[in-house]
């Protein structure tokens, strides 16, 4: 259940929110949906890819974190020690339009955790950090967007299956994923690019191109874990 | 000296006409773009536009997507749907439970094992249908045949449209002069001028001077301007096998905006024809096809009316004569008939768009270089056009043979003396062998292949004498495709959305290109 209603400084101004990333608290995702201002940041730890919204078909894009339904490989019991995308940054906020608004269902929202104003009823540092991150989502939606539909137009995504196999003898096969497909990128021409280049796109692309080894990683970390609850099982 | 084929001139501004542009001027682009090659249609903007069934083949899909349109546009345009094949209510004895689909998958495992012999020994009282395909099932559930992550032309179902063929001309002719680089030239056609060697030498028109061509394309519907008219080609009538002379057409409102809509179309018999029941996103198209022989046209009208039952109320019934039947030859000297012009059938199996779509394709794939060698190429369309109409009817004929339907239409029907002698002699064969590859239905292209006649043999009660034991060697096959068509019609039924769902959804966000 969700119960969305427009934050203000005097219903709320006893509201506490837990923010710190947390299975319970929903930061338990496989896909999260991105904005173009964190690639730098995601393409250390996670493959960037794209994937179609399943209600509408709409490409975004989004970072994977995991194989498996409710599986953040990055998530232990201290919250997440690698770069948090915005998207579980935001916890329990959303936008109305201009305004702030809360789900005051949401598990994190209390009497514990962060103040969300501060006893002059000023918004507390943590909130004006939300407020922050919301005009950078915002207003990064669009920009990425844009982006997306810039490389359906020249024809630059490609599907691509994951299939990884793990030595408990289990193996993923995910699809629905989608990437830069290189071939057609190096088949650009030099108006294309220099205009992709201008636009800060080109960057963007190798960022996602780069992010791809990520999934290895992401490999190898599922596989740890396997072994590691294989063993537990076995008493080892 | 050699006559360089370069000028292409399409006569005509129908479903015909456009599509054969279409299909024409995107194969030959490099050549337009070149500057060495045209593609000219000439249209009256006096006469009206006949539009051609609303019923379509998977094929239109490939047709298309080669086009280079897009299938968002083509939902957003023409008042397009999915039709996942069609219904045949009533068609055997008339009974309330009688009926069977066509669909337009094939049976599982189609080119590895027949499995007619293999549901005969087994029947069960599951039909055909249902224990090879999930398509029926999927029919009955008005779901659609994908969903809105499916990307555009793909398919998780075959499936062909239902649209307004009325959109669909304007919506291509649209691509056409737009993307294609066709030439759109309106103007009345005066006289048509005939060269030395009997060739169209080019055409007088009123508001646009002459036009000259090196292959005409006559796509000027049942009067057949230049195969016709011109060149003096005659006209098979095929009334004698097939009795539809008249139709009657509907345009039936939905009961809500919301209301179910079919993703297959609905063919019931009645006392002299059968109707067809057509759903678009925003109204049915409903029609009688019928014998004029065997019913009055108020008769028809009543029968249709009472088809339709109380939302027939107020609504007119246009009245549209049918001549079955074909040109004696499609491809004469420099000419060559797509379309009304080269022939129609009733439509049944919804048969005049996919022709016009291979006729369209065989012209533009075997273009002929120069006038030299284009009488190799014409020899070649006929044959391959005749064998076309004939299997045609053949399948078309095939509905009404096995019915035991008591009215004189029906019975009229059974004659062995309005039998094709072919479709005989298949009929006698398949008593004891199911039709499959090896029959006769090898040809590339083949309008209906042996899987359409097993869903309407067996769907009509008709059965094939078959020894268990020639089954043994294919037995555990035949089982394991049976069992995967059980198994994709659980996942499809738990995977996809209701038909009109999916179509509010592809005008609301489109489909993706990929």
């Amino acid at each position: 259940m969700t119960n969305v209603t427009l934050l203000n400084n005097y219903a709320h101004r006893g509201l506490k929110v837990q923010a710190g990333a947390s299975a319970r608290f929903g930061d338990n995702q496989r896909f999260v949906p991105v904005i173009l201002g964190e690639f730098p940041f995601l393409a250390v730890h996670y493959p960037i890819l794209l994937t179609k919204d399943s209600n509408t078909g709409v490409f975004f894009v989004g970072a994977m974190l995991g194989f498996d339904e409710g599986e953040n490989l990055f998530l232990d019991g201290r919250g997440m020690q690698t770069y948090r995308p915005l998207n579980l940054q935001r916890g329990p906020f959303f936008t109305a339009g201009s305004d702030l608004a809360i789900d005051l269902d949401s598990p994190r929202v209390g009497e514990t955790g962060t103040a969300l104003f501060t006893e002059a009823g000023e918004p507390s540092r943590y909130l004006q950090g939300i407020m922050a991150l919301f005009r950078d989502l915002t207003r990064g939606i669009d920009l990425t967007k844009a982006f997306v539909d810039a490389l359906l137009r020249l024809k630059l995504v490609e599907p691509v299956d994951i299939t990884v196999s793990f030595d408990d003898g289990g193996k993923r096969t995910l699809t629905g994923l989608y990437t830069i497909n290189q071939d057609s990128l190096r088949a650009l021409d030099d108006a294309t690019v220099i205009d992709l280049f201008r636009r800060e796109y080109l960057h963007l692309i190798y960022l996602m191109i780069a992010s791809l080894k990520q999934v290895a990683v992401l490999a190898r970390m599922k596989n740890d874990a396997l072994l590691d609850t294989s063993a537990a099982l076995a008493g080892v | 000296m050699i006559h360089p084929v370069q000028k292409i001139v399409i006569v005509g501004g129908g479903t015909a006409g456009w599509l054969s542009a279409g299909v024409i001027a995107a194969r030959h682009q490099g050549r337009i773009k070149a500057g060495a090659f045209s593609v000219t249609l000439v249209e009256s903007p006096n006469v009206p536009i006949i539009g051609v069934g609303e019923g379509t083949w998977p094929t239109l899909r490939t047709t298309l997507e080669r086009m280079g349109v897009s299938e968002t546009d083509l939902f957003r345009h023409c008042d397009a749907a999915f039709k996942q094949g069609a219904r045949f209510a009533g068609w055997t004895t008339g009974a309330e439970d009688d009926g069977y689909y066509h669909p337009l998958m094939l049976p599982q495992g189609f080119t590895q094992v027949n499995l007619v012999p293999h549901w005969l020994e087994n029947e069960g009282g599951r039909s055909f249908c249902d224990m090879v395909t999930p398509q029926g099932v999927l029919c009955d559930d008005g779901l659609a045949p994908k969903t809105i992550t499916t990307p555009e032309y793909q398919a998780m179902a075959n499936y062909a449209y239902h649209l307004d063929a009325s959109k669909f001309a304007p919506f291509i002719q649209k691509h056409c002069t737009e993307k294609l680089g066709v030439r759109h030239v309106l103007a009345d056609v005066k006289q048509v001028k005939l060269a030395e060697n009997g060739d169209i030498a080019g055409l007088s028109t009123e508001q646009a001077g002459d036009i000259s061509g090196d292959l005409f394309v006559d796509c000027t519907g049942f009067r057949s301007l230049l195969l016709g008219q011109t060149l003096g080609v005659g006209f098979k009538d095929s009334g004698d096998v097939l009795f539809c002379d008249r139709a009657l057409a509907m345009q039936v409102p939905y009961e809500s905006e919301d209301a179910p809509m079919a993703s297959h179309t609905i063919s019931t018999a009645q006392s002299a024809g059968w109707t067809w029941d057509i759903g678009l996103p925003t109204r049915r198209g409903v029609g009688y096809v019928y014998s004029s022989r065997h019913i009055s046209d108020e008769a028809a009208e009543e029968e249709l009316r009472r088809y339709v039952g109380h939302r027939a109320k107020g609504l007119t019934a246009r009245k549209i004569p049918i001549r079955g039947g074909h040109r004696e030859t499609f491809w004469k000297k420099n000419c060559v008939a797509v379309g009304l012009a080269a022939g129609f059938l009733e439509p049944l199996e919804s048969s005049a768009i996919v022709l016009i779509e291979l006729s369209a394709k065989l012209i533009a794939e075997q273009m002929p270089a120069n006038r030299e060698v284009m009488d190799i190429v014409s020899a070649r369309f006929n044959d391959v056009n005749h064998y076309r109409w004939g299997r045609i009817i053949d399948f078309l004929k095939l509905h009404y043979v096995l019915t035991r339907r008591p009215e004189k239409f029906w019975q009229d029907n059974t004659d062995p003396a309005t039998v094709p002698d072919r479709l005989k002699n298949l009929l006698h064969l398949w008593k004891y062998q199911p039709p499959w590859f090896f029959d006769e239905f090898d040809r590339i292209e083949e309008v209906f292949p042996a899987a359409s006649y097993q869903y309407v043999l067996y769907g009509m009660g008709f059965r094939t004498e078959v020894s268990p034991d020639s089954n043994s060697g294919t037995r555990a096959m035949a089982a394991g495709y049976m069992r995967e068509a059980q198994d994709m019609t659980r996942k499809m039924r738990a995977t996809l959305p209701r038909n009109r769902d999916l179509v509010k959804k592809i005008h609301e966000y489109g489909l993706q290109p990929i």
